[in-house]
């Protein structure tokens, strides 16, 4: 019988125990992390779908650390660093989720599909029941991607580097990665991270962020429900060609996110049901599992280690508030606009997030009057905060991207 | 470190210029679907006006020819 070390027995012990104690501490800390992910994931507290997979993938690839060579330790799910033809295919055959980053993370692929989910499952209609108002607020809203880019660089980071991290303020995940990925691709982890963990946030914290700055007879304020015109799905594709088509030539660079947006939209309208089924269904929920899973599995020791991860919270979080600050002053002008007829917590929706924060909205009012009916203008705005976060992304990247060698 | 203060003049730029297309695009919008809906309206009346001289005069051909 060969003799049996303990310590080979069991490498992710091992590894643990021959490196820096603190690598071996942040190893520990994640995987204690991802476990309260799934934890609080299953339990509703935070948004299920994205953090149970990100949380399984944290705790394992946390502890899966084996010795890859005598000296190198290292786990067999993923690679983010590798370049080069040869090496890329060497750990195409090796890490099991390898084929899954190279061919739809690293070009952006997979946030363009949940875009396609996105919509599929939006409905246009709402945008075009006032477009100029909730584009206001829209507009508003993104006061945190705005002024979260200076006071990133006033912290010392380059241009790039500070766009992408007020990208968060645009409460759109996947429109995060994406630039991320275009802007600053060595943070492109920790800023997808936590743009993820905010946004399962916000369904918590901005329902106080109503309440503080809405006083409760604004709250409740009724709309006009036969304000509301019939839009047939005509129209709505007449609307998606239109702006699709104008927006990728204004902004090519983010072309891939606007076509896939739209597409989803007109194959909806279309009434092309298998399509529909394919978008809001596989295509959505498995690009989303699989972005959860690589997330978790990118979010090794070595990232919290990097210093500028407790900067990106601390922006993050900021560019959030700001945003939904944002969005209740544009809801605050539109209710002064139309003449105190307009309820004000339809602001909350512009900051995107598409449903979530129009739930929020609808949630808040009917809290204040059972009456209150704001969900078609909450939609609107949401509506007109994804494509306002994708003009504001492409202009970044337009004007900020860095070249790859 | 790159300047502050040129963060915050291309922070003015992004944001009026994200701003203004924007608001285009939306205005743009309302104007493009409020001429569609004059335009059905208007088929809508055209048809309906077409539709009661038909049954006016489709009413009054029996009495003529009896």
């Amino acid at each position: 019988m060969p003799e049996i070390h303990f310590l080979h027995l069991f490498q992710g012990i091992a590894t643990m125990v021959a490196s820096d104690p603190l690598i071996a501490a942040a190893r520990i800390l994640l995987i204690a992390l991802g476990i309260s992910f799934v934890y609080l994931g299953a339990k509703g507290t935070l948004e299920p779908l994205i953090m149970i997979p990100m949380g399984i993938g944290m705790a394992s690839v946390n502890a899966g650390v084996l010795y890859l060579s005598a000296k190198t330790m290292g786990t067999i799910f993923i690679d983010p660093i590798a370049s080069g033809p040869e090496k890329i295919l060497d750990v195409l055959q090796i890490n099991f989720l390898q084929p899954i980053y190279t061919f739809t993370f690293s070009n952006g692929l997979i946030a363009c599909l949940v875009f396609m989910g996105i919509g599929a499952i939006s409905d246009i209609g709402y945008m075009l029941i006032a477009p100029v108002r909730c584009m206001i607020i829209a507009v508003m809203a993104e006061l945190g991607t705005m002024l979260t880019f200076p006071l990133a660089v006033a912290f010392g980071l380059p241009y790039n580097e500070a766009a992408a991290i007020a990208v968060v303020g645009t409460a759109d995940a996947p429109m995060v990665l994406y630039a991320s990925l275009l802007l600053a691709r060595d943070l492109f982890v920790p800023i997808t991270i936590v743009a993820y963990l905010y946004l399962s946030l916000t369904y918590g914290g901005y329902p106080y962020l109503i309440r503080l700055l809405i006083p409760k007879e604004l709250r409740g304020i009724k709309m006009d429900q036969k304000t509301i015109p019939n839009i047939s799905a005509g129209e709505k594709i007449t609307f998606s060609i239109i702006t699709g088509t104008v927006l990728c030539l204004l902004f090519p660079v983010a072309a891939p996110l606007f076509m896939s947006f739209f597409v989803g939209v007109i194959v909806r309208e279309a009434g092309v049901k298998q399509y529909v089924e394919f978008l809001s269904g596989p295509v959505l929920y498995g690009s989303t599992f699989f972005l959860g899973l690589l997330l978790g599995v990118l979010f090794e020791a070595n990232t919290i280690l990097n210093p500028k991860v407790i900067l990106l919270l601390i922006l993050g979080m900021t560019a959030l508030l700001l945003s939904g600050i944002g969005g209740i002053i544009g809801g605050y002008i539109v209710y002064w606009m139309s003449g105190r007829t307009f309820n004000p917590v339809v602001g909350i929706a512009g900051v995107s997030c598409v449903p979530t924060t129009a739930k929020v909205a609808q949630k808040e009012a009917h809290a204040a009057n059972k009456f209150a009916m704001i969900l078609p203008w909450a939609m609107g705005a949401c509506v007109s905060g994804v494509i306002s976060s994708a003009i504001i992304v492409g202009i970044y990247v337009t004007l900020l991207q860095v070249p790859t060698p | 470190m790159e300047s502050f203060w040129g963060s915050v003049k291309l922070m003015f730029f992004i944001y009026a210029l994200a701003a203004a297309i924007s608001l285009i695009t939306a205005w743009v919008i309302k104007h493009i679907f409020t001429l569609i809906r004059m335009q059905r309206n208007r088929s809508e009346a055209r048809k309906s006006a077409k539709a009661g001289s038909a049954s006016m005069q489709g009413g009054a051909a029996p009495k003529g020819s009896a």
